[in-house]
């Protein structure tokens, strides 16, 4: 409990630490919630008055943000799925992404609803126990529910891995597979449940259809991987450039320099055992001929222990001091690893006899334990040794192009789904004109001179459509094109599911009175300020967890 | 960022740094709620800590309304009597309205705000009169809202004033996630005006455009104040929270008609109780052609409409 309160303070102390670009960045995001916060205040005392809405268009934007952000939250179960499903170690590393993502995404949520309360003071009427909860009855308390079990499941499930991560220890199966196979279930709910509140209307003939509901799992399984292909770009560029920014270390070029070894005894492996208590587990005999051909190496800083594309079989224990692991991928220069007292590298390509896949360079003076993959191999027939190893060489965070492509995939199917259903709901509203088209006339071709929903509606079906072509074609496996038609998908989806699927819902009222709902300026810089809100919710829960997730941030280094 | 500093977790360095960062989001915050200060009087604890209108006991319903009546006079100067009618045993009100009479003079829309307490500004009104065209199709999406002729009735035109139509099977007590408003034995459907939320939910599901949000602090100038006040009816409702049509529960509960039956010039308006088979809606009902809008949503209303022919 202790050592978990270390934990959080130690995160909490990370996340005011960074580079210029982290202040600036947060320091932007905090602004605009301020921003945001102030045009809230305004709200508050005013009335939902200063915003569009109306009686005839009773929901705005802040309730379109709100039908978007659900599905991004459910979306990180498309990593968590290909994980843990068909067990696909690409995206292992990155499972932990996607549900920060829904996290960040959830906090989201739930401010865009307070925001629309006209009464957000009387909240706790919505408590089940205290308040009077309408549950199963209405759709809205169904949703209550679910969405804070995802944000109470999905928090357990980060903290807890990133929390093993810390402690390099192994995460015990049972404390939290169960959980993630019901957070796979949750997120299909969240956003089931969320298509629910508006098909379960009959009144509203635009929403009252029962395609609804796949509609919205195939956009947010759309929206949601191509925000974190984008995130996870960003993550690899600044991690890698804010982790190298203090290190003496320029490249990879300064070429191997005669390093000081000697001969490795007992006492080393003593050393590695303070650091590494499952080594206790070996017996003194077989510790002893794991010495053969090993040696202890004391570095400075800028010593470069393996180098990038060499063959060799040695596999490499710290001491003490600092190693960082960079890989050149793409003409760029990036740090994977920052490896700390007690942990290995080197070894998957020690023993897989592979040349070396990144090169390895000592961060500050330190010393070094390196055995040949033989003795290697000796260690990991101890059962306790094995696994520890085996499991660190899993749980290595590494964003390779790999699994952005197969995040590419993900995106590629759910798009070309979500334009086909689009697709069957246009034919079957207009083919055979009747009573029900009217809201999609408004939205696709306006109505009696009333069309502002018309450009938004086009500019979404354009960057869909564009997306999905281009996600078809071979060209979006470079990286550049991706990222543009995953800005697309984003765009895109957040208009449909915006603007384009809660406003027209409202017109014409159902009395058949067409009234016009254009977001006010207040309006819009709340929003404005819930998005920084949950961009800066995002930001410094991943500059909590990359550290964590890179070795930097990690028990051994405690004070 | 120096390597020492981050693995000696907080050095004097990064603890000013930090407190430097959070102070300045503290007067980030404290500068985006400045508005606040502007709010005055908003909730008191009372009213906050308020009770659920089915769990209040007849003693802190006692206490509730003596604390309205005091919130009203202190608003408005004025003191009214606030009660808590009860339906009646035996009693379903239903309503009925003649087509062929209505004329579509409005009338029943501003007796109504007169009546209710209705906000004059912005003005929230609970009736809405349709001039429909005489076309054949009873279109509503054809309808128009805001006619001005200078004489009624108009040639080729008919008019159909709609207001909540009291469901049986109602949506909007469907949605609400705290039951803020249901339906009472009577037949009415009536909103805690200290329970809701104020989420809108309930004016989504409606097909009848039944119900208004008050967007923001109503508006009555006090000499146009009705006194006769009840606490599911027509006392002032508060900035936030939703209000509809209740059948005049202040005056039907206690044998009256609502006030758009008796203002309406036309007699086109009926209303009474369809458990009593010699009421007037009664005979309606078994007598003349009945229909009611959008019968296939299946929400059954309790509002009828008729034709003399």
């Amino acid at each position: 409990m202790l050592n978990y309160l270390r934990f959080l303070r130690r995160c909490a102390a990370v996340s005011f630490d960074g580079d210029w670009r982290y202040y600036s960045w947060v320091g932007l995001l905090t602004a605009l919630c301020a921003v945001g916060l102030n045009a809230y205040a305004k709200q508050f005392v005013a009335g939902l008055e200063i915003t569009g809405m109306s009686d005839q268009v009773s929901w705005g934007v802040y309730i379109a943000n709100f039908t978007f952000l659900v599905g991004m939250a459910a979306a990180a179960v498309m990593l968590v799925i290909p994980v843990y499903i068909y067990k696909n170690e690409d995206l292992h590393d990155l499972v932990i992404f996607g549900e920060l993502l829904a996290v960040a995404a959830i906090l989201m949520c739930l401010a865009f609803v307070t925001v629309d309360l006209g009464r957000p003071d009387r909240f706790w009427h919505l408590i089940p126990g205290i308040g009077v909860f309408h549950f199963p009855g209405s759709m809205l308390s169904w949703d209550v529910l679910v969405l804070n079990g995802y944000l109470l499941l999905n928090v357990y499930i980060c903290g807890y891995l990133l929390y093993c991560r810390y402690r390099n220890r192994k995460p015990a199966k049972w404390l939290y597979i169960p959980f993630v196979f019901a957070a796979i279930v949750w997120a299909i709910s969240i956003h089931t449940v969320t298509a629910f509140l508006y098909v379960g209307l009959g009144g509203r003939p635009f929403w009252n259809s029962s395609i609804v509901g796949p509609r919205f799992l195939a956009s947010a399984f759309t929206a949601g991987p191509a925000f974190v292909i984008l995130a996870l770009q960003v993550v690899r560029r600044t991690s890698a450039s804010s982790a190298g920014a203090g290190s003496p270390v320029e490249g990879p070029d300064t070429g191997r320099t005669e390093l000081r070894r000697r001969d490795a005894t007992i006492a080393d492996l003593d050393h590695l055992a303070r650091h590494l208590p499952e080594l206790a587990a070996v017996s003194p005999s077989e510790l002893q001929a794991c010495l053969a051909g090993a040696t202890f190496i004391e570095v400075a800083a800028g010593d470069v222990l393996l180098q990038q594309g060499s063959l060799d079989n040695d596999a490499f224990f710290v001491l003490s001091g600092r190693v960082v692991v960079k890989r050149a991928e793409r003409g760029r220069l990036r740090i994977t690893r920052n490896i700390g007292p007690g942990e290995q590298f080197g070894e998957v390509s020690a023993i897989a006899g592979t040349p070396r896949a990144a090169t390895a360079i000592a961060a500050m003076p330190g010393e070094i334990l390196c055995l040949p993959a033989d003795s290697l191999r000796r260690l990991m027939r101890n059962p306790r040794m094995n696994e520890i190893i085996t499991w660190r060489m899993g749980e290595r965070l590494m964003i390779s192009d790999q699994s952005l492509l197969i995040l590419r995939a993900i995106v590629q199917v759910s798009m070309i789904i979500n334009v086909f259903l689009l697709a069957n709901e246009i034919f079957t509203e207009f083919y055979n004109s009747n009573k029900h088209d009217v809201s999609w006339r408004y939205l696709v071709l306006g109505l009696d001179g009333h069309h502002a929903l018309v450009p938004w509606f086009w500019t979404a079906v354009t960057l869909n459509v564009s997306a999905m072509v281009l996600l078809m074609v071979p060209l979006s496996r470079r990286l550049k094109w991706l990222n543009l038609a995953c800005l697309m998908c984003v765009f895109g989806i957040w208009i449909e599911k915006g603007m384009g699927l809660v406003i027209p819902g409202f017109v014409p009222t159902p009395l058949g009175q067409i009234v016009e709902y254009v977001p006010s300026w207040n309006e819009t810089l709340v929003c404005v300020g819930i998005w920084a809100f949950g961009l800066l919710c995002f930001t410094i829960l991943l500059r909590m967890a990359v550290p964590i997730l890179q070795g930097e941030l990690s028990r051994s280094n405690e004070t | 960022m120096n390597p020492e500093e981050t693995d000696n977790g907080i050095s004097r360095r990064s603890f000013l740094r930090t407190s430097a960062v959070l102070s300045a989001g503290v007067a980030a915050v404290a500068a985006g709620l400045a508005p606040l200060r502007k709010l005055g009087q908003f909730s008191s604890v009372d009213e906050f800590l308020q009770k659920y209108y089915k769990e209040l006991t007849p003693a802190e319903m006692k206490g509730v309304l003596t604390r309205i009546e005091d919130e009203v006079q202190r608003q408005y100067g004025i003191r009214p009597h606030v009660r808590d009618y009860k339906p009646m045993n035996g009693v379903e009100f239903v309503y009925a309205l003649n087509l062929t009479r209505c004329v579509g003079c409005r009338k029943c829309v501003h007796a109504c705000v007169a009546e209710n307490n209705q906000s004059r500004n912005p003005e929230i009104q609970y009736i809405r009169v349709l001039k429909m065209p005489n076309d054949g199709t009873f279109d509503v999406d054809k309808s128009e809202h805001d006619y001005a002729p200078k004489s009624v009735p108009v040639p080729g035109s008919f008019f159909m004033p709609v207001q909540c139509h009291q469901c049986r099977n109602p949506p909007c007590v469907k949605v609400c996630p705290v039951k803020a408003t249901w339906q009472e034995p009577d037949g009415i459907t009536v909103v805690d005006y200290n329970w809701c939320i104020g989420c809108r939910y309930c004016e989504a599901a409606c097909p009848y455009f039944a119900r208004r949000f008050n967007f923001t602090s109503p508006s009555i100038p006090a000499s146009q104040l009705n006194l006769n006040m009840s606490y599911l009816g027509n006392r002032p409702r508060y900035k936030g929270v939703m209000e509809k049509c209740h059948f005049c529960i202040q005056r039907t509960r206690a044998g009256r008609y609502p006030a758009c039956v008796e203002v309406c010039p036309t007699g086109s308006r009926k209303f009474g109780n369809v458990l009593d088979p010699n009421s007037e809606v009664s005979y309606i009902l078994k007598n003349k052609r009945v229909l009611v809008l959008k019968a296939e949503l299946g929400t059954l209303p309790r509002f009828f409409y008729y034709f003399d022919v």
